[in-house]
């Protein structure tokens, strides 16, 4: 078992672990929380990937821009948390099922 | 090697625990997971990637989550929507057929032939596009911040306007 | 004037636009006077800088590149070419522009959500440039649907008015279904190309296979047809009249449906060797030009009347393409924004005024508004073709090719000349010189000594065009020599054995093809005359408008069946839809599975 099999198994150890977090929650929070956890995985699995290529640097920019992105999301969905909190007054994901409220 | 095992058995307690606990502490085991993987990104010989992914997934994550979980609450729900044996079968199912997928595979990758630029050529020469996309998204997630939280100051304004108008 | 300026001139014509589109959206609704002039001020900066675009030390020739960013090696570099195509479009896109956005400030006063309205129409006219300018076809295809975004912003601007909304939404529909067409031709090239120019297209196309050049001929043809509104996917057009008319002058008239024969003319050498290719081409073009000039004669709505004329007017257009007459119509498609954007800029301050579209319920507005009415006359007889306005050189060089290639297509196009005369004279009768009928005397009773007063903004724009299409074809002759000069791909197909000098001369004049369009326009509206004389009503009916008005219908048909189709399926689809969050993830998760089992199975 090589150091790279090793990486990936763990890397896609924190993936399910972060699906499971995206499946089971109920608090919004909790989903953001999940969500971060998944990318996490991925940014780890291309700079694993890259190291095993010898493209590492080609790596590096690629996953500036997936933690750009991601960082911009986990913003956007933390205002729109806090919106929901304001309007409906609660965090549950099984009440929230329509648009209207 | 050693190190790399070690460092990777302690993401995955710390994700663990992330997904078993309250809002505000799973914000802090997130924040050990971001600093782990950027240990991890840096032993891989990606420094630059490894700044970045703690200063912002440990520091700037942590302190929004900490800020939004102060706004909202932190009790913890009730047990999920979904019943547990569906969702451990489903994660079962998608990490077993990854694994599946990727680990044979991994011993038959080569090296690249072609060199590999520095990063400072490869980010501001090649992927251009790139960073003005990203400079494009970051602008639109500060317009969309600002219009998401500027509704809260004008509702106030106009339920206190209301109230003034009913007395 | 030095060519080091030339990079910056780009940028001028299309960043400056969008600069005022984005600082004109953040000010505040509450300051009208304030978004008047900075949307004014933003317009003008750009139509100066595409002007010193036409200065000669600023030609460059297709395969020249005037700026570019590089972008990486994957798309290639984010190029402009300023050669004669595209400068001329900027420039009628960014002048036209500007007087549509004074024009706005007389019309659009005392409106709601101005901001939104400049920032639209701005980004319009930033996108519009940029989309003729663009080398890169690529980049020409965020253009296009950036342009097809406002146009449908922009129609639905009323959007607490249900038809506006609908008819928004109809045009985006068809229009983004000829973007779907020019991507599969875009991806289809790149497939085969060394890399995404425009100036590489032209000038390798000729080694790519015979079927894969076919199917991108036809999907630039179907972009083409949708963006232009040509039969059979018209439709949208006429119902895309309920935006607020300076929309209506420049992004129905000037500007966006001229975006589709650009196309055309940028692409024609390329294709030219595809069989059928030219063929199917000039027939779109003929029956857009005598469909729609038909049915123009049967609306009784100013504005619909105009849509209709612009459809038919295109399709010269199209036809002139078809044919090879690159340069002829250009030249077609530059004085035909000017009049018709003056036509509709004047129809716009008709109905400002009366507040009605309604061709019925107008009458007399020869005493009442002859500030309005002298233009308005102006840009019809434009349209019509009578001598000496820039309608008339335009339409008879077109006509002359015409002439030279087909007979048959010269001789439709000649009908179509007449049939054009016919309905501008009944539309110039019903709004200017008649009573209204007795069933809508309400607004504008014939004794009534008011003269409205139209704001001084709308008047000047109204001003200027006419003064352009009085003069502007002088430019005809400088305007040849330098499409020549700079389009090496179109070369063979510009003026082919004429002579530049003589296109403006008595030799147009007294050739046959002129005399013959000129003795059948003065036949229509002898024919109209003396209708009018002989007490007809001004509505016109029998079976040949029947006819007519049946392919109308069953188009529009298609197209709503098209739409009810999709709303059923979506209607199956919606019972899935639970709208909780983890629900939608087990979604997620069994397709994440499914696809990593057949990645598992391929393997």
């Amino acid at each position: 078992m090589s150091v790279t099999q090793a990486l990936f198994a763990g890397i896609i150890f924190i993936l399910a672990i972060g699906l499971y977090g995206l499946l089971a929650s109920r608090h919004l929070i909790k989903v953001v929380i999940s969500l971060q956890i998944m990318v996490k995985s991925a940014i780890l699995a291309l700079i694993a990937a890259g190291q095993a290529v010898g493209q590492i640097n080609l790596a590096q920019s690629v996953a500036l821009t997936v933690i750009v992105v991601d960082t911009i999301a986990a913003v956007l969905a933390l205002a729109l948390i806090v919106q929901i909190k304001h309007h409906t007054g609660g965090l549950d994901a099984a009440e929230l099922n329509r648009l209207k409220h | 090697m050693a190190i790399t095992i070690f460092l990777l058995v302690g993401a995955v307690v710390c994700a663990i625990l992330a997904v078993r606990s309250k809002p505000l502490v799973a914000a802090l085991w997130l924040a050990g997971l971001s600093a782990i993987a950027a240990i991890l990104i840096y032993l891989l010989g990606a420094p630059q990637v490894a700044v970045i992914e703690l200063s912002v997934g440990a520091g700037l994550i942590t302190v929004l989550l900490a800020f939004a979980i102060s706004m909202a609450e932190d009790e913890s729900m009730p047990s999920s929507l979904i019943p547990q044996p569906l969702a451990w079968f489903l994660v079962l199912l998608a990490g077993g057929l990854l694994v599946w997928l990727i680990l044979p595979e991994i011993p038959n990758v080569s090296q690249q032939v072609a060199a590999d630029a520095p990063f400072v050529v490869q980010i501001w020469d090649n992927r251009l596009l790139d960073l003005i996309v990203q400079i494009v998204i970051i602008l639109a997630g500060v317009l969309g911040v600002l219009s998401l939280l500027g509704e809260t100051s004008k509702e106030t304004h106009t339920e206190e306007a209301s109230m003034e108008g009913l007395r | 004037m030095y060519r080091e300026f030339l990079p910056y001139l780009i940028f001028l014509t299309i960043g400056t636009p969008w600069i005022g589109a984005f600082i004109v959206w953040v000010t505040s609704d509450n300051r009208p006077r304030a978004l008047n002039f900075l949307a004014s001020a933003f317009s003008l900066i750009a139509a100066i800088a595409a002007l010193l675009l036409l200065d000669q030390s600023q030609w460059t020739a297709t395969n020249e590149v005037s700026f570019q960013l590089p972008m990486g090696p994957f798309i290639g570099d984010m190029t402009f070419v300023a050669d004669g195509l595209g400068v001329y479009l900027a420039v009628i896109a960014t002048v036209i522009g500007s007087l549509t956005v004074i024009f706005s400030i007389g019309y659009m006063a005392g409106s709601a959500q101005l901001s939104r309205y400049y920032a639209l129409v701005l980004l319009f006219i930033g996108s519009m440039c940029g989309l003729v300018l663009s080398g890169n076809l690529l980049f020409l295809f965020l253009f296009w649907e950036a342009t097809a975004f406002c146009s449908y912003a922009l129609i639905s601007f009323h959007n607490d008015d249900p038809k506006a909304v609908a008819a928004g939404i109809k045009a985006l529909i068809i229009t983004q279904l000829g973007g779907v067409g020019l991507l599969i031709g875009i991806v289809i090239a790149a497939a085969n190309l060394p890399d995404l120019q425009v100036s590489t297209f032209l000038a390798q196309s000729g080694s790519l296979p015979s079927n894969i050049l076919a199917v991108i001929a036809f999907s630039f043809l179907f972009a083409a047809i949708a963006k232009s509104a040509q039969v059979p996917l018209h439709v949208w057009l006429p119902d895309a009249m309920e935006a607020p008319t300076p929309v209506s002058a420049l992004i129905h008239a000037a500007t966006m449906v001229n975006a589709g024969v650009y196309l055309l003319a940028r692409f024609y050498p390329s294709f030219v060797p595809v069989t059928g290719w030219t063929t199917i081409v000039i027939t779109v073009g003929i029956l857009s030009a005598l469909l729609a000039a038909g049915m123009a004669i049967m609306s009784n709505d100013l504005k619909r009347v105009l849509a209709y004329s612009t459809v038919s007017q295109l399709g010269y257009m199209v036809t002139g393409v078809g044919i090879g007459a690159i340069f002829q119509s250009q030249f077609y498609l530059f004085s035909h924004s000017i009049f018709k954007a003056l036509l509709f800029l004047g129809a716009g301050a008709i109905i400002h005024e009366l507040g009605t579209r309604d061709m019925r319920e107008m009458g007399n507005l020869w005493k009442r508004m002859p500030q309005v009415a002298i233009p308005f006359l102006i840009g019809a007889a434009a349209l019509v073709g009578l001598p000496f306005f820039n309608g008339y050189w335009s339409k008879e060089l077109l006509i002359e090719a015409a002439f030279e290639y087909n007979l048959v297509v010269f001789g439709l196009l000649v009908i179509g000349a007449g049939i054009t005369a016919f309905y501008a004279s009944r539309m110039c009768w019903m709004v200017f010189f008649t009573k209204p009928q007795a069933a809508f005397e309400s607004f504008a009773p014939v004794s009534s000594p008011h003269r409205p007063h139209v704001h001084w903004s709308m008047l000047l724009a109204i001003f200027i065009l006419a003064i352009n299409v009085l003069f502007a074809w002088l430019t005809a002759g400088r305007f040849a020599l330098w499409l020549r000069a700079v389009l090496p791909y179109h070369a063979p197909y510009i003026l082919h054995g004429h002579d530049p000098a003589t296109l403006i001369s008595w030799a147009t004049i007294f050739s046959i093809s002129a005399l013959a369009t000129l003795s059948v326009t003065i036949l229509a509206i002898g024919a109209w005359w003396w209708r009018v004389r002989s007490d007809r009503p001004a509505d016109v009916s029998g079976r040949m408008s029947l006819a007519i008005r049946w392919l109308d219908f069953a188009f529009n048909r298609s197209v709503s069946g098209i739409a009810s189709v999709t709303m059923s399926a979506a209607g199956l689809l919606q019972k899935t839809q639970t709208g909780q969050l983890n629900w939608n993830t087990v979604g997620i998760a069994m397709a994440l599975i499914a696809l990593l089992i057949i990645l598992v199975g391929i393997r």
